[in-house]
């Protein structure tokens, strides 16, 4: 039943310098280190990115906040907690003020059923509001419609590439 | 209890559960296709849900996939998750039609397999209906194909639960010429499976 499909990529063929960020979870590197989260369905991926230091930060958030859920687990999925986290972790050894964001995935993978907006709708909101509360701008992003993506950050040039089986390789 | 520790007698009491709904489903479908279709239940397991990427080679990778949300006595989705290649096979059996007939996922394609999925769900419900007087609602069957990972977070973020757990049903479609195997995952909420499990006679 195993098959390997492939559409290239980090997650594909890891290197040393690959850090993987796990659906919830959050990491901070400084170049030559390229940051890559997988299969973003209705989650969304944040990157954070200092140009002088060449150092960023990502997130790969699950659900708006703690309120959308009673069921415990990492805290990083939330994205009321990973924005300010993630920045304040990349802000130990950068400025908040150099900062940029750029955001991917919040996709809707199979109709609603009952009417109300998506989970993928609500992250970008969160997402976005929790980005104008740290006032740092958001330059690029890929969200909506209904297709997975894989996001990766080079921390030299700040460039995202996001992939995805509709679209093919798309450089933010 | 801790869903991913279960007695093999618990295991047993869901593989009963599981050919029970294969041979309903196995009937249901003959009658509509006018020709003789078995399933069988080769494997039934439990998975941390995180494990089920490694089943098709992990998160990045291509699949067809039907989801319908569960509702009532238990609630959580079950997912009927196929690669491509098998989609199409699946595809040919359910029309009789020559190994490799089916070259693209078109519409009609992704139809056949819908509705078979639809069947396979409701003679699964069915089956833990009659065994365990629950009732459970199923939501219409919907298809995505795209990264398993993406379609997997999607599922368990939209039932609003943390889904630690996966019960994989491997469900095996068997025509005169052509066998394809199907993976249906149960992902209960955490009470639903302790609920289940408990209407079986078996905590």
């Amino acid at each position: 039943m195993v098959i390997c499909a492939d559409i290239g990529g980090p997650w594909a063929d890891p290197d040393e310098n690959t850090i993987l960020v796990a659906t919830g979870e959050l990491a901070v590197a400084e170049h030559p280190k390229v940051l890559v989260t997988p299969a973003l369905g209705s989650c969304v991926g944040i990157t954070l990115w200092d140009a002088f230091a060449r150092r960023g930060g990502m997130a790969h958030i699950m659900l708006p906040s703690p309120n959308d859920t009673r069921i415990d687990g990492l805290v990083s999925r939330f994205a009321s907690i990973a924005l300010p986290t993630l920045a304040q972790e990349v802000t130990q050894g950068s400025v908040i003020r150099r900062l940029v964001a750029k955001i991917a995935g919040g996709s809707v993978m199979f109709g609603s059923d009952n009417g109300t907006p998506s989970i993928g709708a609500r992250n970008i909101i969160e997402v976005k509001r929790q980005l104008a509360l740290l006032r740092i701008p958001l330059v690029a992003e890929d969200t909506g419609g209904a297709h997975a993506r894989t996001m990766e950050l080079h921390l030299d040039t700040g460039l995202v590439v996001v992939r995805s089986y509709r679209y093919g390789i798309k450089d933010l | 209890m801790d869903p991913q520790h279960l007695s093999e007698l618990q295991i047993d009491a869901l593989g009963e559960v599981g050919s029970i709904g294969a041979g309903h489903a196995a009937t249901a479908l003959s009658q509509l296709l006018g020709a003789s279709v078995d399933i069988d239940v080769p494997d039934i397991r439990l998975l941390p849900v995180s494990e089920v990427p490694s089943v098709f080679g992990g998160p990045e990778n291509l699949v067809g996939a039907v989801y319908s949300r569960l509702l009532g006595d238990i609630s959580g989705a079950l997912l009927f998750i196929l690669p491509r290649q098998d989609l199409l096979a699946l595809a040919d059996l359910l029309r009789s039609r020559e190994p490799g007939s089916a070259k693209s996922l078109g519409v009609a394609e992704e139809g056949l397999v819908v509705h078979a999925a639809g069947v396979l769900q409701s003679a699964y419900l069915a089956a833990i209906a009659r065994l365990t007087e629950l009732a459970i609602l199923p939501g219409p069957p919907q298809f995505a194909f795209d990264m398993l990972g993406g379609i997997l977070e999607f599922v368990t973020a939209e039932i609003g639960m943390k889904a630690d757990t996966a019960l994989l049903i491997v469900t095996r479609f068997l025509s005169t010429e052509i066998v394809v195997d199907g993976a249906l995952f149960y992902l209960p909420d955490p009470d639903s499976l302790d609920v289940l499990l408990g209407r079986l006679g078996i905590v």
